[in-house]
């Protein structure tokens, strides 16, 4: 590999003012409809309404945060352990089948992994509706339900937390499986075989090798399905009750119901806060650097 | 593929000048593109100045924004041959144009809010929301008067459904249509007639009953049944209705609030009652006998759809034509045919009769033509003010977990 | 790994015993472990793929139900009316228009400019690319309901008419990111020095583009436009936030289930479904032949 005066050997510039063009159009699009709507959040959530359809103006109202921790906590705590146990599970469910698929061969992958994408070419609400019809009180699924034994006759799925979750896990489970699925296509799997030989058993040699090479695609499908779940109010409309709320279904509804843009925007601040620090400490957890996947 | 062994070296003087030019390329490319891509979603954006895409441009079109299926459709089409709306422009010479877009009192209240807040017309020159929102657009002063001169049939419309507390004068809306809300039952699952909120709150019931996310059809009834008036509601009085509600919700009797989506859920049988409304129950009966519906003995709460026009229509003569039209008995009588609500027109009846078959059935009803004693145990609610709506509002979320 | 002289591990013992022959029990794609674990792990792999498309089914087979009420929701009959009217909701049909449409407009312009960006950072070393990567990711990381409700803000603010160009401002928001990121992911590693030779073969730099890199990057391009149609086409959150009165089509299911449910926004998703499949298979048969990394 020769050196290269303008380019290092994979044929990478260093760039003068190129790549900023590249790139000044879709940051410029960024910086306008996300930077900006966000740091206009900011000001929301501390301006308070003079009259109760005027505008809220600006004035250093920090008590919106507080009382966004005093009366919507449940909520705030609800939803957190709603997408955890959604993630959790997408996991469970998500990682034996992205393993699956990547040690399958040649084109069958390609075929498997797409028929993870299909799903989400329906449209995610009518996906939560048919989760509606499926699991509804007198139907298929429920009566078999309910022939096991000790399972009381007004057992249902509908209207509970469980249900919820559920939704929630069907929902960003495809989010999981294809990081996963990426990271562990990258393992050459003769090294299982060789960890296989040295660890005497596959579960060992899974372990020490296969399970901490995939970590970055598991750290990247948790994300994918913690943050859109936590922030989540349609799952909980159609397959909850009023006591599974969460604190996107109260955001929603201060913002376009009840006019109550401080709160409502200091709510949305708080949970986007709570979020990131989650994923800190879950990134320092796992010891990876970033989502480069 | 070029095997990576056999590339060519660059010396270094043929690699900064194709380096270059390439860059050069890329870079304006780049913007280049990028403005063209941007440039006209901002300009999009940016035209703030006319009103919505949908706005009516010819000022002799008249814009009526409505409910969902509140009018007659013949063969599912709004325009149908012989329905309301084809035979109303056949009529007057008024082309009218109909929109369903009004799905919720306080979701069309949010569209329009940032529109009409700045004086702005929001498009439509007619539209009808609940008496109650209509009394706040009358406070706020979005709302034109009526020119109740051009609408002499209003002259045919029931005292009792004309003037409610939030329009005492009438002189901003008049009715659409009206309904009852009381309680709605599937008989299969409850084994009886229901006929009091305390059956709503029977345990045999629990987890099979649903209540509505309209707020003051739901703690009217609740309160009316703690013996609470609906004149002149304050949070402090009405209080222990919310309290109630909260219970049902805590000890799991209340399945969930719902809207119009009730119907699917009585129907089959995931409710064995709830809170409902008069209109639905007389459409769901007709097709499954099971579904019945009743006025708690305690009362139920009386509403209105109210139509008004909002400052800024551009076609109010056009409007006043189109109430006019539809306050004629014969031309409500096939409003009332399809939509089977309570129609504010007298006359309605014996029209409905004259029309035989499955209309001249509903004549008979007592939920669509309800009598005086029927009448007397229905109240509606008093105005709530900017104070006290908002409190109202904000239990009332807390509770149904909004 | 330690080998012993003279001894080679098992697996590569086996490779020189008999090379090229398949050998039971072990081969390089990794499949570690008993028959019985295989088996376990592939039934468990069908069970999530049942899963994965239970509601799927479930809306296909309701487009073919002839329900008694308004609600799609239980069976009560077979018919085949509904694919023979699938726009005779009008409103609905619109709505689905308006949904394409909107996808449509969004994915080219976030396509362009998130293949821009994707460039930049593939392709050229600069200051501020970390920090320019990690930008990238915060909308990613953001609830949908944040975005929303931020956008809401600052249309609000500004007296722009919320409808459809607030609608495309927005996915194209969303969108931008997952195409950058996919399109990056797709392109990393490539050996750009191809371009410089064919530069000095005396291509012009329109030339070079068009046949080098715009190749290699297309892939990528059409798997992040997959991926942001369905992303656009599904939108929810963020759409509610910044429609005023405009509907798309997830919009108009969720207004209308107030009142019904009708069959055609079964076939209506169902249409989307085997176009989207289509799409899938066909640009998958031609990835087979196309680069390999």
């Amino acid at each position: 590999m020769a050196a290269d005066t303008t380019s290092d050997d994979r044929g990478l510039r260093k760039g003068k003012w190129a790549p900023y063009g590249l790139l000044s159009p879709g940051i410029l699009w960024l910086v306008l409809f996300f930077l900006l709507p966000v740091m206009i959040l900011v000001r929301t959530a501390l301006s308070s309404k003079a009259t109760r359809f005027g505008n809220p103006e600006f004035s250093w109202q920090f008590s919106n945060f507080s009382s966004a921790f005093t009366d919507y906590g449940p909520q705030f705590l609800r939803s957190f352990v709603f997408a955890g146990i959604a993630t959790i599970s997408a996991i469970l469910i998500g990682y034996p089948l992205a393993y699956w698929i990547a040690t399958r061969s040649g084109r069958w992958k390609n075929l498997l992994i797409g028929l993870v994408v299909v799903p989400f070419f329906t449209s995610y609400l009518i996906r939560t509706i048919a989760w509606t019809s499926i699991l509804k009180d007198d139907g298929v699924v429920l009566t078999i339900i309910r022939a096991i034994p000790f399972v009381p006759q007004d057992f249902r799925l509908l209207a509970t937390p469980a249900g919820v979750i559920g939704g929630l896990t069907y929902n960003f489970l495809s989010f999981m499986i294809l990081p996963i699925y990426v990271s562990l296509e990258k393992i050459d799997f003769r090294l299982t075989e060789a960890a296989a030989d040295l660890y005497g058993t596959p579960w060992q040699a899974f372990k020490k090798v296969v399970l901490p090479l995939s970590m970055p695609g598991v750290f990247a499908g948790s994300l994918l399905v913690f943050i859109p779940a936590a922030g989540d109010y349609l799952n909980n409309r159609y397959l909850g009750s009023p006591k599974t709320s969460m604190i996107g279904t109260v955001v929603q509804d201060k913002f376009l119901v009840q006019f109550d843009y401080p709160v409502a925007a200091a709510l949305s601040l708080v949970l986007m806060a709570i979020i990131t620090t989650m994923v800190l400490i879950y990134s320092k957890f796992l010891g990876t650097e970033g989502l480069a996947v | 593929m070029t095997n990576r062994k056999t590339r060519i070296q660059p010396s270094a003087t043929q690699a900064t000048k194709a380096d270059l030019s390439r860059r050069k390329f890329l870079g304006t490319s780049g913007l280049a593109l990028g403005g063209l891509a941007l440039g006209p979603a901002i300009l999009a954006a940016c035209s703030g100045g006319s009103s919505s895409s949908d706005s009516s441009s010819a000022s002799d079109e008249l814009w009526f924004e409505n409910w969902t299926l509140y009018i007659d459709k013949p063969d599912g089409d709004l325009y149908g041959k012989g329905g309301t709306l084809d035979s109303f422009q056949k009529a007057s010479g008024q082309k009218i144009k109909y929109t369903e877009g009004i799905n919720d009192n306080n979701e069309y209240f949010a569209k329009i809010q940032p529109l009409l807040s700045k004086g702005k017309p929001i498009g439509p020159d007619i539209f009808a929301l609940t008496f109650w929102m209509a009394g706040r657009l009358v406070d706020l002063g979005w709302v034109e008067k009526l020119p109740l001169d051009k609408i002499p049939n209003s002259s045919n419309l029931i005292e009792a459904l004309t003037k409610p507390p939030s329009d005492p004068t009438g002189a901003y809306s008049l009715p659409w249509q009206a309904g009852m809300a009381g309680i709605a039952y599937n008989k299969s699952v409850t084994g009886r007639e229901l006929t009091s909120i305390d059956d709503l709150f029977d345990p045999a019931f629990k987890g099979k009953i649903g209540m509505l996310t309209e707020m003051r059809d739901t703690i009217g009834l609740l309160a009316m049944s703690l013996g609470i008036d609906l004149a002149k509601p304050t949070i402090k009085k009405f209080q222990p209705a919310f309290d109630k509600l909260q219970e049902g919700v805590d000890s799991g009797q209340i399945r969930s609030f719902t809207g119009n989506d009730y119907i699917d859920d009585l129907e089959q049988g995931s409710f064995a009652a709830c809170i409902g409304w008069s209109g639905d129950v007389v459409q769901l009966s007709a097709s499954n006998p099971n579904i019945g519906f009743s006025i708690p003995e305690s009362g139920g709460t009386l509403w209105f759809d109210t139509m008004e026009i909002p400052v800024g229509a551009t076609n109010v003569a056009g409007a006043a034509e189109w109430m006019n039209y539809v306050y004629d008995p014969v031309n409500a009588a096939k409003i009332t045919a399809e939509v089977q609500y309570i129609s504010p027109v007298q006359g309605v009846q014996e029209e409905l009769r004259k029309m035989g078959g499955t209309a001249a059935a509903l004549a008979d009803s007592q939920l669509i033509f309800p009598d005086a004693s029927t009448l007397a145990k229905l109240q509606t609610w008093g105005n709530l003010d900017d104070v006290q709506e908002p409190l109202f509002d904000e239990e009332f979320a807390k509770i149904t977990g909004a | 790994m330690v080998m012993s002289e003279g001894v080679a591990p098992p697996y590569l013992s086996r490779e020189l015993e008999a090379p090229g022959k398949p050998r039971r029990g072990s081969n390089t794609s990794g499949r570690a472990g008993s028959r019985w674990g295989q088996r376990i792990l592939t039934g468990f792999a069908c069970l999530v793929y049942l899963y994965l498309f239970l509601p799927l089914i479930n809306i296909i087979v309701f487009t073919f139900n002839d329900p008694i009420g308004r609600y799609n929701i239980s069976w009560d009959g077979f018919t085949i009316n509904n694919w023979l009217d699938p726009f005779k909701d009008k409103e609905l049909t619109d709505a689905f228009i308006r949904s394409l449409e909107v996808a449509f407009l969004a994915i080219t312009i976030a396509l362009i400019m998130g293949s821009l960006i994707a460039i930049a950072l593939a392709r050229y070393r600069f200051t501020g690319s970390r920090g320019i990567e990690i930008f990238l990711v915060l909308p990613l990381t953001t609830p949908e309901i944040v975005l929303g409700a931020s956008l809401y803000q600052l249309f609000l603010g500004r007296n722009i008419i919320f409808g459809f160009s607030t609608v495309v401002i927005a996915h194209v928001m969303f969108c931008v990111s997952f195409v950058a990121l996919t399109v990056k992911a797709r392109v990393r590693g490539f050996d750009w020095t191809l371009e410089d030779a064919a530069m000095d073969l005396g291509a012009s730099p329109w030339r070079s583009f068009r046949k080098i890199t715009f190749p290699l990057i297309l892939p990528g391009i059409v798997a992040a436009a997959l991926l942001s149609f369905a992303l656009s086409l599904d939108d929810y959150i963020v759409t509610d936030f910044t429609k005023g009165e405009f509907t798309t089509f997830p919009i108009q299911v969720n207004n209308a289930f107030r009142v019904s449910f009708p069959p055609q926004v079964n076939v209506l998703a169902t249409m989307v479904l085997i176009v989207s499949v289509l799409l899938l298979v066909l640009t998958s048969v031609r990835g087979e032949k196309g680069v390999t990394r």
